[in-house]
Order: C-alpha cells, then structure tokens, then sequence
C-alpha cells in the first residue's frame, strides 16, 4: 500500500468528522473517494495533511508512519496536495505559487521542473502574473502544477472540477489521466461529477457521515449504490 | 498679514533645511518600526516589548563600547546580534505558545516589556550612559545654506541598507518566499513543506535584532535609559499602522510621517507639530483602517 488509513477518527475540536475510517490505496492506482457534501471527504484529506485539530489511529505513507507528524514533513514524504478551493496564494505570482510547491520536495531542488510547465502551457506563458488575476480553471492548473512541482508518489485532490466551465472539467480530467496512466502518478481524489470518477478511477470509496460505507473496484459501482448515497 | 508679508517671511533656505531634517525623522522613524513591521506582518504579533527591544540595543552598544572597548562601528552589528539572541530565547520560550491567542501576546509581550525595563535597571542603575562616537561622527555637514550633523546622515545610510536588505531578503531569496506564503496562508505553506514554526522564530528574532540595530543608533542621538524605548515604541507603532504592516507600507508612512512633521515645526514648533500630526493620523485611520498598504491575507 502507497497510502493506508488503519481506524483513523479525527476532531475538529471535540466533534469527531471521520469515524474508524480504514482504507488503503496502491502505488499507481487512482481512487476516487466519493459522497454527498458535508460527509467528511475534505476532511479525510486534511486529515492525511495533519491539518484537523487531533486525530488518532494510523496513517501510513509507503509503510513509513506520519500520524503525529507536523503538517510541513508530511508533505516531504511525497503528497502532492490541491486543495478545496485550491489554495492559491493571490499576492504571488503564478511562478512564486510553483516555486511554493518545491519546499516539500524530498531532493530540494529549487527550480520549476520541467513537467509542470509541459502540461500546462498558459501558465507557462504567464509565469509573471499575479496568480490572484487567473481564472478559476487557470488557478485549478496551478494548483495542480505546484503539486506536481513536490515531485509526488500521490496527489490528494479535493473537488478539483469544483466550480470549473464545464467544458474545461473535461480537460481537468484528461490531465489528471495522464498524471496517473502516463507519468504513474497515485491518485487520491474526491469528485461530484460521477463521469470523471468512472472514467479516472480504479476504484471508488463511498463516504456517509464519517464513515467508509463502500468500497471497491470502480466497475462495482453499481446504480444502487450510487442511488443510497449520492442521490439528494 | 497678506501674502506678500508671508513670503517674505518665509526663509527658502531654511525651508529647505527643514526638508532634509525631515528625511532624517523619517529615517529615524522608519529603523524605529522596522523590526515591528516585520514582526507584525509575519507573525501577527504586536509586541508591546519592542521599545525595550530598542532600549536593551542601546544599552548592549553601551556595554560593548565602556567594557570591551568595542570601536561603535562594530557596536551596531554587535548589538543587532545581542538583541535578535534576546529575541529567539523569548519567542521559543514564551510566545511560541500564544500564536493563536493575539491578545494574549499583547498581554505578554507587555509583561516582557517590564521585565527587560527592571532587568536593565538593577543591572546599570536609573542613571543615564552615553555612547561615544568617532569625532568625525559628531561634526557636522556644512554645504551652501544646507547644514545637518554628520551622525543624522549616518542613521539615513544605515535606515536605506537595512530597508534593502530586508526587501532582498523578503523578494529575492527562497527564505523570503517562505515568510510571504506562511504570511498570506499558513495552512497552504504548511501543506508544501514550509516549516512555519520555524519561520515565526527565525523572523521574531530578526525583528528584535533589527530594534537592536535601531537602539545603538538611538542611544547616540539622545541618552541611555531603561525608560528610553516608551518615546520610540509609539512612533513605530504608528508607522506600522499607518503603512499597514507591510515593508513598503513602513517606508512610506516613515517618509511621510517624518517629512510632515518637520515642515508643520517649521511652520510652528515642534510640540505643535506632533500634536497635528498626530489629529491626521487618527482622521487618516478613520478614513483607511487598513492602512496605506494592507495585505489581502487569511493570517489563520
């Protein structure tokens, strides 16, 4: 396993959000975490950043353990994080924003690598401008690339067609197909549109009120599940 | 009066002079402020403890120069080094654990302020000391109708490197990207390696070094006291207002402030003066809370 969760519950204060969540992910695969609003899925992944106020049970990155482990060395062992919302820093420039993501990366390196700026030509193309400026597809490509500048075993994405033109939610998902099957890039992500999360994903896990309710290969995603827990 | 007697009246030369005193105040102003700023700006601690930060930066020149019999050019960089130690051993000790209380910073960092003011007392006594300068330091500049003392023009060079290499160092290195993302977002920095523990320690005692800095300097201008940093506390703290907590917003609020206060004395007197600055800048905060340059950030 990549990234595994053995009985994890976290707070925000005293409120539990997750409850006993167990889930494992393998090197290579894509799994998308799905689920109505408000079920936990952006705290599953702060969770993993240690970004709840406390959580107990055992979080794993390639067996190493980084429960307990500030939110700044988690992030060095490989997690490539966009998160909801996505987190840009507006005052920055879209190259500062890349460059942010280089700190976390394992070998120090501080230059752009190569692939962020392959995949994404516009911000290759607008490197000076004010990150605060872009649009909110451009701020999901540059989310993504100062993930990808962490040089990561897996990206967590959180929402990452959330609030995007529709016909750019195509083209978000393509990238991402081609982080995963080409440059074989872990996928941990959670998604509204349940087309994108076919057609991405290996295998689905399916989140009610805290808790894992099921799991499994993406092709045992059945209407009926889909009906219990999504359906509003 | 009319306007003709009022011209006459009015000295161009005098005027002028009056024009580069009041870059002098502005430089004083702004090496006043600048380790406030950027305690302020980065980790949102308003440290009540600053005048004493100042005053302790006074008294390490003071010691240095009448025990070791340091030359004051070595002093300065001597007592930046002395205060930003103070600074690190009170951030790790005690403010490190009220980040997230801001009132409780306030509350403490006071608390410090008094502690460091008794401490100086029992160690040198209430008696004023001097700092003694190179001659040439004490002389004065004369050129046509223009005539400043040598040792304002020192403070000037000394307040333009330490606001260059500030900016350098906020804009121009990977340390400096890590302050402004941990300033605009902490949770995100985090999230990409930035240890913001580390930053808030590495800044607070660079704060304080820099207060140290602005004290060797102060305690030539004016006597050594344990009481001297109450006079400067209140300048900086209205420089950093005004500006709005950042770099920039500091230099242009110390060059503003500075340069208005030196033409309203030179049109009445000093104590006149301050007292109008002072009615503008409570009409200029009600009018722009933020300040001149305030930063869009989610601080936590």
């Amino acid at each position: 396993m990549l990234l595994a969760m053995d009985n994890v519950t976290s707070y925000y204060g005293k409120t539990s959000i997750l409850r006993d969540f167990s889930f494992g992910i393998e090197q290579g695969k894509c799994l998308c975490v799905l689920g109505r609003n408000g079920v936990g899925k952006t705290t599953l992944m702060r969770t993993i950043m240690g970004l709840t106020d406390r959580s107990t049970g055992d979080i794993t990155i390639a067996g190493e353990k980084i429960s307990g482990a500030p939110t700044h060395q988690r992030a060095k062992l490989g997690i490539g994080y966009v998160p909801q919302g996505r987190g840009i820093l507006s005052e920055f420039t879209v190259r500062e924003n890349i460059l942010l993501g280089t700190f976390a990366r394992h070998d120090g390196r501080p230059e752009i690598p190569e692939v962020c700026l392959r995949m994404f030509p516009y911000l290759k193309a607008n490197l000076d401008r004010r990150a605060g400026l872009l649009s909110g597809g451009q701020k999901q490509q540059l989310a993504i690339a100062r993930a990808l500048a962490v040089d990561p075993k897996i990206l967590l994405l959180d929402e990452p067609t959330e609030g995007i033109q529709p016909n750019i939610v195509h083209e978000i998902g393509e990238t991402l197909r081609t982080l995963n099957r080409e440059l074989g890039i872990t996928l941990l992500l959670t998604e509204q549109h349940i087309r994108v999360a076919k057609r991405l994903g290996d295998a689905f896990l399916m989140v009610d009120n805290g808790r894992v309710v099921a799991s499994g290969p993406m092709p045992e995603l059945t209407e009926d599940i889909i009906h219990k827990y999504l359906t509003i | 009066m009319t306007a003709g007697s009022f011209f006459t009246s009015f000295d161009l030369s005098a005027f002028i002079n009056a024009l580069i005193l009041g870059i002098s105040i502005a430089s004083i102003w702004l090496i006043a402020a600048l380790g406030l700023t950027i305690i302020y700006g980065a980790a949102g601690v308003i440290n009540m403890a600053h005048g004493e930060f100042i005053m302790l930066g006074a008294y390490s020149s003071y010691m240095l120069q009448s025990s070791f019999g340091l030359p004051f050019a070595l002093c300065v960089p001597a007592s930046f080094l002395i205060v930003a130690a103070v600074g690190l051993i009170i951030e790790r000790g005690l403010i490190r654990y009220l980040y997230k209380r801001p009132l409780d910073t306030l509350l403490a960092t006071f608390g410090v302020s008094l502690v460091l003011m008794q401490g100086v007392r029992l160690l040198f006594g209430s008696d004023p000391k001097y700092i003694a300068v190179p001659p040439a330091f004490s002389s004065n500049i004369q050129f046509a109708f223009i005539n400043i003392s040598v040792f304002r023009v020192v403070v000037l060079l000394v307040t333009i490197a330490a606001t260059v290499a500030l900016w350098a160092l906020f804009y121009r290195t990977r340390f400096g990207v890590q302050v402004r993302a941990v300033m605009q977002d902490k949770e995100m920095a985090a999230s990409f390696g930035v240890n913001a523990d580390r930053v808030y320690m590495l800044t607070f005692a660079l704060g304080a070094g820099l207060a140290g800095l602005a004290g060797s300097l102060f305690g030539v201008l004016n006597i050594v006291l344990p009481t001297m940093g109450a006079a400067y506390v209140v300048q900086a703290f209205l420089v950093v207002v005004v500006g709005g907590g950042t770099l920039a917003g500091s230099v242009a609020a110390g060059g503003a402030t500075g340069e208005l206060q030196s033409i309203f004395a030179y049109f009445t007197n000093d104590t006149f003066a301050r007292f109008v600055l002072f009615v503008l800048i409570v009409v200029f905060l009600r009018i722009r809370p933020q300040g001149l340059f305030a930063p869009s950030a989610k601080r936590r």
